[in-house]
């Protein structure tokens, strides 16, 4: 079933590019089928339940490498989030786009592509697998956020959101590796606790790829820029999608990561810190999608806060507010593109009165907002008092810092939340960019996703039974302890309740206070314009470092890489063992080898380039002729025939050059002498001593044995190169053509500014 | 390099191309059980390319559709047998009989190894593409590549 999902996605993708040439809307269409099929389906398996689905496809057995897939009961939630939301966001998209919008097909298909990457991130049930789609996720959001690529800015920002994304990736890479040998498996769900420094460093390593995805302080600098991208793209990947693909991972391999001390005061401090400044720069921005960014960085940090606290409670409250959080904010995000599209701008000092004009818009976003905020009777009510329930819970210093962030963080919450609704929906001189009143029309396609995942969390709250059968087996799956709690509707007047009472007036009263400070002040970016300089500079200055590096001089390449193999084969130099030398098998290797010395000195002493090129020709034929003796014709042929054309390809390649070689004198004629000398003696040294130390017996008869069983032919040697060790000629194949490519490129280069001094 | 258009040269090459190619596609098909293979193969036909050129008889067209036709059978091959469920790069046999040739005996290796040898003739198409590009061709090939000094 997950093939057949995951394929779905696949074909979908094609049909969004066919169907995307039509119009934007007609690839959004055929975009959202797969999507919608995968929500109802994981809806389903939630409400019905029965055994975990999984699906494995082994690529290479001995080294556990495959991609393994597995529905259990986190993924299915994730499932129902990534395609529900996504699904609806499509729809959304057909309104927010307006009819004539240009790149449907690539929009479309990206959406898609995102879409299933994330799928196959939800689903992994291998560190590689689970890898692989992680940088999925983040290529198909580069392409995403750099839709308007036109837009210098919106180029910007989408290299930043890859740069951070994609170093955070390779981080993580080394991070599961170690974490991977440690625990002797590569297997999500069989992950065992570790601990050590080795431990400790795997900790530290995927905690920071985790928080470079789910923009936690100090990487959360890519999320605002990002909200450069359409709006149906911020509503799915940075509210329900992408960014939750962080918190996803510490909650998965957090109990290996159980009795690592690192990895719990880590998270918490980049939770702690992502928290509060998320917060206060929600309270700092005007535009009311970079509000929403910088909420989301607060929310995120929460999330992270309490999976990293690692306490059974603490990972069922993570869960609940995941839920809880991807429905309102997508539903606010969407609320916000609507704003957008019908008055021409999100500045939330020049938007006001919209309560009125926007009737619908403003139920959306109110029951949003309060789900957001923590009010009852919505589904966020619920999991906030989860939160500060498990803050209770704690102890310690955990208890002191996490409670903290909650609280603080909750309280920073409610005062955005308040501004935001205020400065669209308040009172205050009614959308006074469009002189006409609209930009746009209303459209049902853009209120009805919306509609939907507000009244998700009212519903949400009525049958929190159901919820719970959602959210309680997949803590379990986390944390088989955290299997007892549950959302409860309506706790009573108990210290959670009175908490969140007063977080609610005190973060009402902090709200008001900075609405009617009134600053307007627009929050420098300085941690965006401190990655664009880090970029632009090794940009900028790489030139004169390659300069440097790639000296560009023939001789200087080979003389470097003599040396590097002189060093590599001195190791060898000195491991002789006496009794196995013997001069020749036959007396005709003699008279060869002597033909190969003196082709070899007339190489070196020869003057003119053509006999060059005839003297190196002559060893190899020498060296053909020893492989022959020697009872190698295969070996023989080849040789044979790459000495042939390569003297023939001289001969082609000499009428570029000048007949004779330019001289060479001075110290550096003795360098390339000793490189030359040093070069001959390492490897003669090295194949003496690789001949004197024979191991074991030699691999013949059981090659010849597998290669007439197995492949099935009596060349051995073409047997090995096309079946036994088919991988390697395979490699070696792949190089030969990129290196094919390479020349042509190199020759393209050469032809295209003469070709262009001709035209002019 | 100015192509040698000796007529005793252009003419010994000309005899002899078809033969070489003989030869080659002998390697490639004797491979599996004597000496030979895809890369020999390809080899002796990039040899053929590169004496025609230097000859002034031919220059090698479509380097690029060659590479990537090449590289596209390899990679077929290897990645199928992952479909039925076997392991990568897994051999299949094949036996069966003709009239005239008797019983033939080959397998996907076979492919693999055409695959080889067209990349090889590739690589040397490129190098010999490479090696005159800015030169002038006279006589052979396209008058529009490279310019004149």
């Amino acid at each position: 079933m997950l093939w057949l999902l995951f394929g779905a996605h696949l074909v979908g993708i094609a049909a969004a590019v066919l169907a995307g040439r039509r119009s934007m809307q007609a690839g959004l269409c055929a975009a959202a089928l797969a999507p919608a099929a995968t929500a109802i389906w994981a809806a389903t398996r939630l409400v019905e339940g029965g055994d975990v689905v999984s699906a494995e496809l082994v690529w290479v057995d001995g080294l556990d490498v495959a991609i393994s897939f597995r529905a259990d009961a986190v993924a299915l939630l994730m499932t129902l989030l990534v395609s529900g939301v996504g699904a609806l966001v499509m729809g959304y998209a057909c309104g927010y786009f307006s009819s004539d919008a240009k790149g449907g097909s690539r929009f479309g298909a990206t959406m898609l592509g995102f879409s299933a990457s994330m799928l196959g991130l939800v689903w992994a049930d291998s560190i590689w697998t689970l890898f692989i789609f992680w940088e999925m996720t983040s290529v198909t959001s580069f392409l995403l956020v750099g839709h308007k690529h036109t837009d210098a800015a919106v180029r910007l920002a989408a290299r930043r959101a890859l740069v951070i994304t994609a170093t955070g990736g390779l981080v993580l890479l080394a991070g599961l590796i170690l974490l991977a040998q440690n625990t002797g498996s590569p297997n999500l769900t069989k992950l065992a606790p570790i601990s050590g420094t080795e431990a400790a460093v795997a900790a530290a390593l995927v905690l920071i790829g985790a928080a470079t995805k789910s923009a936690q302080v100090p990487f959360h600098v890519w999320l605002p820029g990002a909200m450069a991208a359409p709006t149906p793209v911020s509503a799915y990947l940075h509210s329900a999608a992408m960014v939750k693909a962080g918190i996803l991972l510490i909650a998965v391999v957090g109990p290996a990561f159980g009795d690592v001390a690192a990895w719990k005061w880590l998270g918490i401090c980049f939770g702690f810190a992502s928290v509060i400044w998320g917060g206060v720069g929600a309270l700092r921005h005007r535009d009311a999608k970079l509000i929403l960014a910088w909420g989301t960085v607060s929310q995120l940090g929460l999330m992270f806060t309490l999976f990293s606290a690692g306490a059974p409670k603490a990972i069922f409250a993570g869960v609940a507010l995941l839920f809880s959080h991807a429905l309102f904010k997508a539903a606010l995000f969407l609320v916000v593109g609507e704003v957008d599209v019908r008055t021409g701008t999100r500045d939330i000092t020049q938007l006001g009165g919209l309560a009125r004009s926007m009737p619908l818009a403003f139920v959306v976003a109110l029951l949003a907002g309060a789900s957001m905020v923590g009010l009852p009777p919505l589904l966020g009510f619920t999991a906030k008092e989860a939160a500060i329930e498990a803050v209770l819970k704690l102890s310690g210093g955990t208890q002191a810092v996490v409670g903290v962030a909650i609280i603080g963080g909750s309280v920073l919450t409610v005062a955005y939340t308040i501004r935001l609704l205020y400065g669209i929906f308040g009172p205050g001189p009614a959308t006074s960019v469009a002189p006409q009143g609209y930009v746009r029309r209303r459209s049902w396609l853009m209120a009805a996703p919306a509609v939907t995942l507000s009244l998700a969390g009212v519903v949400g709250y009525a049958v929190i039974g159901g919820v719970n059968e959602i959210v309680v087996p997949a803590a379990t799956e986390l944390n088989a302890k955290a299997g007892v709690y549950e959302l409860i509707a309506w706790p009573g007047v108990k210290t959670a309740f009175v908490i969140s009472v007063l977080i609610v007036i005190t973060g009402a009263v902090v709200g008001v206070l900075w609405i009617a400070r009134g600053s307007n002040r627009i929050p420098l970016s300085l941690g965006a314009d401190a990655t664009d300089g880090i970029v632009d500079g090794v940009i900028s200055k790489s030139p004169r470092l390659i300069a440097w590096i790639q000296h560009g001089s023939l001789p200087v390449y080979l003389a470097v890489m003599g040396t590097v193999a002189v060093l590599a084969a001195a190791a060898l130099a000195s491991d002789f063992a006496g009794g196995h030398l013997i001069w020749w098998d036959h007396p005709l290797q003699a008279m060869l080898a002597a033909a190969v010395v003196i082709a070899a000195l007339a190489a070196a002493f020869v003057g003119s380039r053509l006999g060059a090129a005839l003297a190196l020709g002559s060893v190899g034929f020498g060296v053909t002729g020893l492989f022959l003796v020697h009872g190698a014709p295969d070996l023989a042929l080849t040789q044979l025939l790459v000495e042939t054309v390569v003297v023939v390809g001289f001969v082609l390649g000499l009428g570029h050059l000048a007949r004779r070689f330019p001289p060479v004198t001075g110290s550096w004629r003795s360098v390339r002498i000793m490189v030359a000398a040093a070069g001959g003696l390492a490897v003669t040294a090295a194949l003496v001593a690789a001949g004197t130390n024979p191991t074991g017996q030699p691999p013949t008869p059981d090659l010849v044995a597998e290669a007439v069983a197995e492949g099935g032919g009596k060349n051995v040697v073409n047997v090995i190169l096309t079946d036994l060790r088919a991988l390697d000629t395979l490699g070696e194949v792949v190089v030969l053509a990129t290196v094919a490519i390479g020349i042509l490129a190199l020759a393209r280069v050469r032809t295209r500014p003469q070709a262009q001094t001709q035209e002019s | 390099m100015k192509p040698n258009q000796a007529p005793a040269i252009q003419l010994g090459i000309r005899v002899a191309s078809p033969l070489a190619i003989v030869v080659g596609v002998y390697l490639l098909f004797a491979g599996h059980n004597f000496p030979g293979g895809g890369f020999a193969a390809g080899l002796v036909f990039g040899a053929v390319a590169i004496l025609r050129t230097i000859a002034g008889l031919q220059r090698p067209r479509g380097t690029t559709a060659l590479i990537a036709c090449g590289v596209l059978m390899v990679t077929v091959v290897s990645f199928l047998p992952i479909l039925w469920g076997d392991p990568l790069l897994d051999q299949r046999v094949v036996t069966f009989d003709l009239p005239l040739l008797g019983t033939i005996k080959t397998g996907t290796a076979l492919v693999f190894d055409i695959g080889v040898s067209i990349i090889v003739v590739g690589l040397v198409a490129a190098i010999i593409n490479g090696l005159s590009a800015s030169q002038p061709t006279q006589g052979a090939g396209q008058p529009t590549q490279g310019a004149p000094q």
